[in-house]
């Protein structure tokens, strides 16, 4: 009996050890990623059949990750680190875990604002927060910022999801990059003020509550609506073609953005694949699968918007380098803290 | 002076004499079995030393209030549902005889089989805007009156009515095996039936009750997608959100410590409760199961309270599952997901092998061992179980990666051949931190069927001259069975589940189903995560039905 334990033991090992992510180098990538998207894999699949690099994958949190890659220091088999926001690519560089790379095909398609100034990263897709509006109680015209949101006006009609989710607090760090810390803690006490109810559910649920009538406005990422329009439920459909989208900001500083991003790591044992796969993300193929079929705004102008986006018409972005919503992301978080945005 | 002084050389000789005469190989088998499971625990302590990050004094200042005061109402209301849905359900099964009992026996268990934050987005999706509720309020030609289920209660019913089957599995045992004789001996006596259920059974069925509330609660504690979802701050929550968030994980090590604490604090609080209550089992009597036969009514009323659990936490997330599964199996299903299902399978298999074979050795190992301070150490093994699965992953990647480093730069410098990592990235040390993380699950069912096996026959046997090892086998073994099978069980549908652990462990080739259904959950797609997530149900449901079956046997 102990005999076939040991023996199956060793066997077990033999064919755990089999990790054979390094040995041949000039035909793999490692890519460790926070996107879970559907279209990533059929990405991953063309990038394979188009160049012949094997592509593995490791998805998990970006925090989870950038720790992992901490741990693993100089040994770390991560070629590309993919976020869905900047603010972890910012925290990634700050460890050193990423490397500048010269690529003039990058510099030349992504505008500045979109990626590290010192090329450590680079935004390869786009979406905008923005304001949704319930039609039969708010008219376009009383909107117009999102210092508006927290005045008066909006008092028990605002709805919105956690300030844990990352894409609320890069807001928050905006706001407090635009204007200094008082403002924008008086700011989100006004948000919290204004709530209709306590934060809970997704962005997709906030819509849901606002069509229902549980609130009249709500702030979400441009891509949920525009995947709730596909959506195989019919009420899912009727209630995001139920509300109106604006796009705030217009006159002053812009909608805010955020990008999802990519960067090479530090210690990349394949380099040479990793930088060619960043430049095929933005390319113009990739991007048609890559931020497409997500609803989500190319970072290369040649390529067209989704019908649904077109839909929504253009807008002026907020140019603040992304990089700034990194460096301010952990105060943003104490000042929501501080003013109960649960 | 000097007469104190030799005392302590005598007392200090006599025990090292002792430690020398006491120890066997039984001791150290427990110290190494022990030390690899605290391993990660103690690199996660080591790093408490650090002391918390600086964002500490806001965390205490502006919501640690929050995250005391839901947990522990969250630990309250679900350890009322358990036991009122668990003991009352595994009284009812193994008392009464009605209509579907059968049946109803293993369904008893698969809530277990859906992962509860699947749980959480199903319910939401039945009481939504425009949910399932709703469409049939609409249908039926009713104004909709919509249910909130998104808040404390909410998360409190959910989480119990998927948890509560380790109350029943671990209850229903003591009742088949233990209960039938003391009822006989109370009923010859005069006492009734409901009097005897609660002065006598109940009392004494408590260590198990205990055993499987203490299992719920750490899962309780520890989750993190349900809570997030019903916007219900907790200590996990909290871990995630200081690590995430605050960019310190210090911070969040700090906070799960003090998680840790408190799940300590809980045991050790039942056992002081119990301190002066004695458990001895009866070893044998009337194995064959009398069933109470009642009244047509009664049946009816005990099929619906039966039903009630079952029905709430398994049919009707099942079927909400079935309808989103439904509208997207076009646009989601693909052949991969067999393969995917397989390949789950075989994890979920290999890990509860080692977990179960982990668990067995450190409880007969500090049985066969003599000393006393490591027999009390063999318990800490469990405490894996309450430090939430991204935590305890930490702790794995500290110790393998520093191996791993050590074994790369050795064999660089002797064979100058540089590798990637052996141990940190495979199917090792994934399977390693599972089996930290559930030794917890294995090691109550084990001991409790362990407990109830006498020393007698094999004393008798080790006397006659035959080693520890051949006597379990031949007679221990034999015995405990039925406790080893539930707790392979139980770990398997828990690795079926396990998302945290397997994000951040699992090695580029391999997949689970519960990582897919992550994938598409995480992206704001809820409906097309139920088609994997059917696959995981089916997947646990096959061990759950051959579980049921073992059980009844016994």
């Amino acid at each position: 009996m102990l005999k076939y334990f040991l023996i199956s033991c060793s066997a077990l090992f033999l064919f755990a050890c089999k990790n054979d992510s390094k040995k041949e180098a000039s035909k793999e990538l490692n890519v460790y990623t926070h996107r879970h998207y559907e279209s990533d894999q059929q990405l991953f699949n063309f990038f394979e059949e188009k160049t012949g690099i094997k592509v593995n994958v490791i998805n998990a949190s970006a925090d989870e990750l950038i720790q992992k890659m901490t741990l693993e220091g100089a040994n770390s088999p991560a070629d590309v680190l993919i976020t869905v926001d900047a603010g972890r690519l910012y925290r990634a560089k700050e460890n050193d875990l990423l490397q500048p790379i010269t690529s003039i095909l990058l510099n030349e398609i992504i505008p500045s604002h979109l990626k590290d100034k010192e090329n450590y990263w680079f935004g390869v897709t786009k979406r905008a927060r923005i304001i949704v509006y319930a039609k039969e109680r708010v008219t376009p015209e009383e909107l117009s910022t999102y210092e508006d949101l927290a005045t008066e006006k909006w008092n028990k009609r605002l709805i919105v999801r956690s300030s844990g989710n990352i894409y609320n607090q890069s807001l928050m760090a905006s706001i407090l990059v635009n204007h200094d810390e008082g403002f924008a803690k008086k700011w989100s006490a006004g948000i919290v003020k204004n709530m209709a109810r306590s934060p809970k559910g997704n962005d997709r649920d906030q819509v849901k509550a606002i069509f229902a009538g549980e609130g009249d406005i709500t702030i979400i990422n441009t891509y949920y609506l525009g995947n709730m329009l596909d959506s195989d439920d019919s009420e899912e459909v009727k209630a995001a073609t139920g509300v109106g989208v604006f796009f705030p900001n217009q006159e002053s500083t812009g909608a805010h953005i955020n990008v999802s991003g990519a960067g090479v790591a530090k210690y990349a044992p394949n380099k040479e694949n990793a930088i060619r796969f960043i430049e095929f993300l933005v390319s113009k193929d990739a991007q048609k699968i890559f931020a497409l079929s997500n609803h989500e705004y190319s970072v290369n102008k040649n390529v067209p918007m989704s019908e649904t986006l077109k839909s929504w018409g253009e807008f002026k972005e907020d140019t603040l380098n992304l990089s700034l919503l990194g460096e301010n992301n952990k105060n943003a978080v104490i000042l929501l803290d501080e003013t109960g945005w649960k | 002076m000097k007469q104190a002084g030799s005392n302590t050389i005598f007392s200090l000789k006599n025990r090292l004499f002792r430690l020398k005469r006491d120890s066997n190989r039984w001791s150290i088998i427990t110290l190494v079995v022990v030390f690899l499971i605290a391993l990660p625990v103690i690199s996660i302590a080591v790093k408490l030393f650090d002391g918390p990050g600086e964002t500490w004094s806001h965390i205490v200042a502006h919501l640690l209030f929050q995250y005391v005061y839901n947990s522990f109402y969250l630990l309250v209301v679900c350890s009322v549902l358990v036991l009122l849905f668990g003991v009352t359900t595994s009284w009812l099964v193994s008392r009464f005889e009605f209509p579907f009992r059968k049946q109803l026996e293993w369904l008893l268990i698969l809530p277990l089989a859906i992962p509860s934050y699947i749980v959480a987005y199903a319910y939401a999706g039945i009481f939504d805007y425009g949910g399932t509720l709703e469409l049939i309020q609409r249908f039926m030609g009713l104004q909709f009156t919509r249910i909130d289920i998104m808040n404390r209660f909410g998360l409190a019913f959910v989480l119990s009515i998927s948890l509560f089957p380790y109350v029943y599995v671990s209850s229903r045992a003591f009742f088949l095996n233990q209960a039938n004789n003391l009822l006989e001996a109370s009923r010859v006596l005069g006492v009734k039936e409901w009097n005897s259920f609660f002065k006598l059974i109940l009392p004494l069925a408590r260590p198990a009750i205990i055993a499987g509330l203490i299992l719920v609660l750490m899962e309780v504690l520890n989750d993190y997608g349900a809570a997030t979802y019903f916007g219900v701050s907790t200590f996990t929550t909290g871990i995630f959100r200081s690590w995430f968030s605050l960019e310190e994980p210090e911070t969040a090590i700090y906070l799960s410590a003090l998680l840790v604490l408190l799940v300590f604090a809980l045991i050790l609080f039942e056992k002081w409760q119990r301190r002066h209550i004695q458990f001895t089992n009866s070893k044998s009597g009337n194995k064959r199961i009398y069933r109470k036969k009642i009244s047509k009514k009664m049946q009816l009323l005990i099929l619906v309270m039966v039903s009630f659990p079952v029905l709430f936490g398994f049919l009707l997330p099942l079927a909400q599952l079935l309808y989103w599964g439904f509208l997207t199996y076009s646009a989601v299903f693909e052949y991969q997901f067999l393969l995917l299902s397989l390949q789950t399978f075989g994890i979920a298999f290999i890990t509860a092998t080692f977990t179960v074979i982990f668990a067995t050795l450190l409880i007969f190992s500090a049985k066969w061992n003599k000393i006393g301070v490591i027999k009390n150490l063999s318990r800490l093994g469990v405490l894996g179980y309450a430090i939430p699965g991204a935590v305890v992953a930490i702790g794995v990647m500290i110790p393998t990666i520093f191996i791993d480093k050590w074994l790369i730069g050795t064999m660089h410098s002797i064979f100058s051949y540089t590798s990637g990592f052996l141990i940190h990235g495979t199917l090792i040390a994934l399977v390693y931190a599972y089996v930290i993380r559930f030794l917890a699950v294995a090691y109550n069912p084990i001991e409790s069927t362990t407990l109830k096996v006498s020393n007698t026959i094999p004393d008798a046997s080790k006397t006659l001259g035959v080693g520890n090892f051949k006597t379990f086998f031949k007679i221990e073994f034999p015995l405990i069975k039925t406790g080893i099978l539930s707790a392979f069980i139980l770990v398997f549908i828990d690795v079926l589940k396990e998302l945290p652990l397997t994000l951040i462990l699992k090695p580029f080739h391999i997949n689970t189903l519960a990582v897919k259904a992550f994938e598409y959950a995480s992206d704001e797609r809820v409906m097309e995560a139920a088609i994997p997530s059917l696959f995981i149900i089916f997947t646990a449901t096959i061990p759950v039905i051959f579980l049921n079956r073992l059980l009844a046997k016994n």
